[in-house]
């Protein structure tokens, strides 16, 4: 039976937690916890989940968990997966699964990640991209987007905000022939819960990419949180998509799957003008931000399953 | 030496406050002063505090203040049970409230109203400096202005400066405070150290630092066992009281999953509310909370809502109200729904 | 059983009796062959482990803490700046409490860049919460896996360690080893339990949680204090390894003629050998010389040190080391250890073998008699010096020629990299 929300579990894994009013990493990380159920273990990097869900002795994972070093998200995985495994004690049911966010993810863990998909280790990788380092106070990633301001990438005069593009992590990973990844948001909560659950039953590693919007360093309130996550899609911005490997498709190389395809996108401007993170924009960046946009879906709409 | 403890919601301003004012009470030579926040693990529209030293000589003492000259509390909501105990003798506290309060230490000052009157938006830090200015010897005026001259964006020196001279007028309408009343003991203080736990007075957890550490425990104070666990489902993390020995919890990082000692309603200043009547039983406010703080009612009274909220843990982000179609839920000021209450 | 083994094989051999269930690790020289085996072991059947094959140390490390927060017994190796690049990863393996053992070849750190042996890398991550012990030859390495777990393990102690080999003069250097039966390593090493600090399906927990101010103390005071408590089970678990296998240990540290010595000679690791030697030569000339080899460097056996050098003359300590600016990093702890416990013979420190440079048997003399000219008040021998460069060793060494030295220094160089360039990782 398929999760919705009417089946999905009462039951709540990470409760309790510190995360700011609104936050879209710790609502990415509740309903992926639902879906996976008591038996997962997950592993979280220093970043803001594991900094607001694991003080001691206020500790808001219900399932087991834990903290890893910073770079090694994935490698900790394998070693949890392993571990299990050797000893004949990882139970049918039990999801070996890593919370990182985008900078725990794309730059400083892509190593560790990129070496469990190579080994192809029973794990699943969800990545909670909120678009910079907001644990340590909205700080640039590799993952921080065009324009959008951040403490190391201050507008001003001379710059304004992030000089260089989001780094394309999704693609990057299913280069490796990893058999599942994904990209979701939070904003889209049925499809991130339905492509959960997808990578729960797949063995083999599994790549989750969720936008989650973060109030705080996005310059929004705290109630935009899902709508914003909505709007990004809608504007295609972000796009939510699957790639099968050959081990799950039987199609050498793999394919990439287009879910959503928006007949009109909704406003750049509107989408971009909403965030305090962007203000500094000139309308002609606005417009070379579309231009990008409209070169990604040309790509996606003539090489993807649309 | 004079020190100020602030008492504010992450992104308020707190800190900010605290800043300006060090830095406008050592602005003359041989003048010392230092600002600083607590750092903890807790979130923009979490309870934090932070510090402001000031002295005719250098400061050593970096740890925070557990017994201050001033008290500034940015939040009434805030301003809880055992208040009196981080004052010094002869201390004030100063509130942004427009509540009025009997006890003679207590000055409050409508700081939300004053800024809100200049910048279109309640942002009381300035406000508050500004009435500490008129209140404590440490600093005048001026020194507060060229702070803000010195240390905020250009752009805010003036509507600033103007929330300033408004807050000064106020706070010297208001009757000549005086405190008599002895203060309280250091260790009752300390107790208050875990940020968090003392707004939500549920569980209060504290540290016994006497003797060996090998003997000394922690323990909660209270414990509350209502509200939260009614109708919750099997797993969750859960509130829990008793005693914690480090000689049992510190020869390993694993620890019981799901070990709450303190809830996250002081974090609110809204609460959702459910119209029931207009609630179709849709889920999407269950599905998209953040905190996991809306539940499903298994058997709904006769009229009731399918849908409940956990006020224990509830942060008033106000996700579940945007995301209804139905309108069926509001986000209520918490001091009105108080005193709606009360 | 007797095999001519090398440090690197017969390492790998104590392991595979230990039965890791999962070992994670990267090729680093002089490393390289202990993986090779395990991995060949692995292959092979002879030993049933998930053998990881990692992208980093970082990850390496990084893996077998996850593997072993599952509860399972779990075994990595690494050397030199492999050893740096999982620095990070060294205090949540002791701050969480893994039991997790690993091999480290003792080599050089960078720059200038260099494969060979000294002791810079382990002794500049002393304070990283690792129990650290260091081998003398092949056999003590084997014995040491096995024992370093039921060290690791042991309930009261909780905690990794760091098992330190010589690079080349241990890890490529062959020599009869006894290796052991199954049936016996077995007997002597139980099955891995990890009860209350592992994953537990029936009792979730987290693990590796962070902890403010407030609480933190208690768990550094604590992971302080069971290390403290490490001495005690390593005898215990020495004395059960002799009921075993027949082979006696002598705990923390060996002192061999200390009782009555004029001068010791304090070290570590393979110099202990060539020490050891000089010693027996010396006492035969009737030159009351002693050893004292610091086998456990942490925890720091300073008591035991302390009485071991009180009443002797004049103390050297022989290390492979430098702490730059300071002093060898061994002569602090042992300056310390004699400090604490109000032992003032005066204490010299010898730098050599660094970047796997030889110490000579004719320097290891030098030594003593610098020690023993120091004690009779007839040369001002300075407190720290380098072999090989203003140590007065070299002018007292016997036949101690440079230019003989110089040819000595060639000729290591080319037959060590003759064996090591094949496999030369990092």
């Amino acid at each position: 039976m398929p999760v919705n929300a009417k089946t999905i579990s009462d039951d709540e894994f990470f409760f309790g937690h510190k995360a700011c009013a609104g936050c879209g990493g710790s609502l990415a990380v509740r309903a992926a916890l639902k879906v996976l159920g008591p038996n997962a273990v997950a592993a979280l990097p220093a970043g803001c989940m594991s900094a607001v869900g694991f003080n001691f002795p206020q500790l808001a994972f219900a399932n087991n968990a834990m903290i890893t070093p910073f770079a090694a998200t994935a490698s900790v995985l394998t070693g949890i997966e392993a571990g299990l495994r050797a000893q004949g004690k990882k139970p049918d049911d039990c999801t070996v699964v890593g919370f990182a966010g985008d900078g725990g993810t794309a730059d400083i863990g892509l190593q560790a990640l990129s070496g469990a998909i190579d080994r192809n280790d029973d794990v699943l990788y969800i990545c909670y991209d909120n678009e910079a380092y907001m644990n340590t106070g909205i700080q640039k990633s590799s993952l921080t987007p065009f324009g959008a301001k951040t403490t190391t990438t201050p507008a001003g005069a001379n710059a304004h905000g992030c000089l260089t593009q989001k780094k394309n992590l999704f693609e990057i990973v299913a280069a490796h022939g990893i058999p599942y990844a994904a990209t979701a948001s939070v904003g889209y909560l049925n499809d991130f819960i339905r492509k959960v659950e997808r990578a729960r039953d797949i063995r083999g590693t599994r790549y989750l990419h969720v936008i989650a919007p973060c109030p705080t360093g996005w310059g929004c309130d705290v109630d935009e949180t899902v709508d914003i996550a909505k709007d990004i899609v809608d504007t295609g911005l972000w796009y939510l998509a699957e790639y099968e490997g050959e081990q799950l498709c039987g199609q050498p190389g793999g394919r990439f799957k287009l879910n959503r395809n928006p007949r009109e996108f909704a406003s750049v401007e509107a989408y971009l003008r909403r965030q305090g993170r962007f203000k500094s924009l000139t309308n002609e960046e606005i417009v070379q931000v579309e231009a990008g946009r409209n070169a990604t879906w040309e790509t996606i709409r003539r090489t993807w399953i649309v | 030496m004079k020190e100020v403890l602030w008492h504010g919601r992450g992104g308020q301003g707190a800190f900010t406050a605290a800043r300006l004012l060090g830095a406008a009470a050592s602005l003359a030579d041989g003048r010392h002063a230092l600002a600083f926040p607590s750092f903890g693990p807790e979130r923009r529209g979490a309870p934090m505090r932070a510090f402001t030293k000031m002295s005719d000589a250098p400061i050593g003492d970096r740890s925070a203040v557990a017994q201050a000259d001033y008290v500034v509390y940015l939040d009434d909501t805030l301003l809880g049970e055992g208040w009196e105990c981080e004052l010094k003798p002869g201390g004030i506290v100063l509130v942004n409230s427009v509540r009025t309060f009997d006890d003679p230490r207590i000055v409050a000052l409508d700081a939300d109203g004053i800024s809100a009157a200049v910048l279109g938006r309640p942002i009381p830090n300035t406000a508050l400096l500004g009435a500490l200015a008129t209140l404590c010897d440490q600093v005048n005026a001026e020194d507060v202005k060229e702070a803000i001259r010195q240390y905020m964006p250009e752009k805010l020196h003036a509507k600033n400066i103007v929330i300033i001279d408004a807050a000064m007028e106020a706070a010297a309408c208001q009757p000549q405070k005086s405190a008599q009343h002895p203060g309280c003991h250091p260790e009752r203080s300390a107790q208050r150290g875990v940020e968090g736990s003392r707004a939500a007075t549920a569980v209060a957890l504290t540290v016994d630092t006497a003797g060996d550490p090998s003997t000394a425990h922690l323990r909660c104070s209270a414990q509350d066992d209502s509200g939260a666990a009614a109708g919750r489902p099997a797993h969750i993390p859960t509130l829990r009281s008793g005693t914690l020995d480090p000689s049992a919890f510190a020869h390993s990082t694993c620890f019981e999953a799901g070990y709450l000692v303190a809830k996250n309603a002081g974090w609110r200043n809204k609460r959702p509310v459910i119209d029931s009547a207009a609630c179709t039983g849709c889920l999407q406010c269950y599905m998209h909370c953040p905190d996991g703080t809306v539940y499903k009612v298994a058997e709904p009274a006769r009229g009731g809502a399918p849908v409940a909220i956990d006020l224990d843990f509830c942060k008033g982000c106000g996700v579940c109200a945007k995301v209804c179609a139905f309108g069926a839920i509001a986000m209520v000021p918490e001091r009105d729904e108080s005193e709606a209450s009360a | 059983m007797k095999r001519f083994l090398s440090g690197d094989e017969a390492l790998a051999e104590g392991v595979r009796l230990a039965r890791p269930q999962v070992i994670s690790a990267y090729p680093i020289t002089p490393q390289t062959v202990v993986v090779e085996r395990l991995s060949e072991m692995v292959e092979s059947g002879e030993l049933a482990a998930e053998y990881v094959h990692v992208e980093s140390e970082h990850s390496a490390l990084s893996c077998a803490i996850g593997a072993s927060a599952t509860g399972a017994r779990t075994f990595t190796a690494t050397s030199s700046q492999g050893l740096l690049y999982m620095a990070e990863c060294l205090t949540y393996a002791s701050g969480g409490r893994y039991p997790i053992v690993m091999m480290n070849a003792n080599r050089s750190t960078a720059l200038p860049w260099n494969i060979y042996g000294d002791q810079r890398d382990s002794l500049a991550l002393l304070d990283h919460g690792w129990i650290q012990v260091y081998a003398e030859n092949n056999q003590e390495a084997l014995d040491l896996a096995l024992m370093a777990y039921a060290v690791a393990e042991d309930a009261r102690v909780r905690t990794p360690v760091m098992v330190n080999l010589d690079g080349f003069a241990l890890t490529h250097t062959y020599e009869t080893v006894d290796v052991p039966t199954s049936a016996q390593a077995d007997a002597f090493l139980p099955p891995y339990d990890g009860a209350g600090n592992r994953f537990d399906f029936e009792h979730p927990v987290n693990i590796g949680f962070s902890a403010g101010p407030e609480y933190n103390r208690y768990f550094k005071y604590w992971e302080h204090r069971d290390m403290l408590d490490a001495p005690g089970v390593i005898d215990e678990v020495e004395a059960r390894f002799a009921e075993v296998f027949g082979r006696a240990y002598p705990g923390m540290i060996e002192c061999v003629n200390c009782e009555d010595a004029n001068v010791v000679l304090v070290t570590l690791g393979s110099a202990a050998g060539l020490v050891r030697g000089v010693v027996a030569k010396l006492r035969e000339q009737g030159v009351r010389a002693g050893m004292l080899r610091i086998r456990y460097l942490r925890p720091m056996p300073s008591a035991l040190i302390a009485e071991a050098l009180r009443g002797v003359r004049a103390v050297g300590v022989l290390e492979k080391d430098i702490s730059f600016g300071a002093e060898g990093t061994v002569f602090t702890n042992v300056n310390s250890a004699l400090h604490q416990a109000g032992v003032t013979s005066p204490t010299y420190n010898f730098i050599g073998g660094l970047g796997g440079d030889d110490i000579s048997e004719a320097q290891v003399i030098g030594m003593f008699k610098v020690l023993l000219d120091a004690s009779e008040g007839t040369i001002d021998l300075p407190r720290v010096s380098f072999l090989g460069i203003d140590s007065p060793v070299d002018a007292a060494a016997p036949s101690c020629h440079p230019e003989r030295s110089a040819q000595r220094e060639v000729e290591g160089s080319r037959s060590a990299s003759a064996t090591a360039a094949p496999k030369e990782a990092n």
